[in-house]
């Protein structure tokens, strides 16, 4: 499994998560999830591309995702927080990768998922700033 | 002079102790990108701080401390470049040091991919938060 099939994965299940969880929200969090949503789909699309570019077989989306119950909102909202932290470690890992094209295509959607994280903490009333996103603590 | 085993050994011991070995000598060089990238936490930490965005200049200061603690021995000298006046300016400021430590990055055959990565990603972030 590449650094890119990860980052994949973890795009195909934010978009799980975020079509369980935006029903649970209202008001600004409710219409930021939807475009933070729409993102990930965008950024799964671009993905697509990469692999059709590069004659590579990119793994489809499961039918479900291993997710923590949602009975409110702030469940809702911590889910999706974590769901961001999830994404934002997986492509920083993948800049570490040696090979040029993996490492380029990992550290645009590094650069992409923190810009999103930062959005869903600043959402949540929380500091956007990190110096380090997705990096494990 | 070393007509045993032992004696060899004990030799070797004596002449290493003495610092007569050879050791491959290291030209200690500073890292152009993380010199950069140095730079520029400077100077967004320190427009940052004038601009009011405490936390975000906290973020910067945490990269210049790992990149001056990366370069050491080399000591890069302090100086800060113009400040961006107002916060489209630093907004415009982070994304152009977002890709400055984005291109180091993946140019880069050192081991400091990851952490030019970390910095290009987390001024990436400042810029959409300021914009």
């Amino acid at each position: 499994m590449t650094a890119v099939d990860t980052g994949l994965a973890a795009e195909y299940a934010a978009i799980y998560a975020y079509s369980a969880a935006a029903v649970h929200l209202d008001g600004d969090p409710r219409w930021i999830a939807e475009e933070l949503e729409a993102e990930h789909r965008s950024r799964r699309d671009a993905l697509l591309d990469f692999y059709d570019e590069h004659q590579l077989e990119a793994a489809p989306s499961l039918a479900g995702y291993d997710i923590e119950p949602i009975s409110d909102a702030a469940a809702a909202q911590e889910l999706l927080l974590a769901v961001e932290t999830d994404v934002t470690t997986a492509w920083r890992a993948g800049v570490a990768s040696s090979e040029p094209n993996e490492r380029e295509i990992c550290l645009r959607m590094y650069g992409e998922s923190a810009v999103t994280l930062a959005r869903w903490r600043l959402a949540l009333g929380r500091p956007a700033a990190d110096p380090w996103p997705g990096r494990p603590e | 002079m070393f007509t045993t085993r032992r004696g060899l050994l004990v030799g070797a011991a004596v002449l290493t102790a003495a610092g007569c070995t050879r050791e491959t000598a290291h030209i200690i060089t500073s890292d152009a990108d993380l010199t950069a990238a140095l730079h520029t936490a400077r100077t967004l930490a320190a427009a940052a701080e004038a601009l009011g965005f405490g936390d975000f200049a906290e973020d910067h200061l945490t990269h210049a401390a790992t990149l001056e603690r990366l370069l050491r021995p080399n000591v890069v000298a302090d100086e800060t470049g113009e400040l961006p006046a107002d916060p489209a300016a630093l907004a415009e400021a982070e994304s152009s040091g977002s890709r400055e430590a984005g291109d180091a990055c993946l140019t880069t055959d050192s081991d400091y991919a990851v952490v030019l990565g970390e910095i290009a990603a987390c001024r990436a972030a400042h810029a959409a938060v300021l914009t």
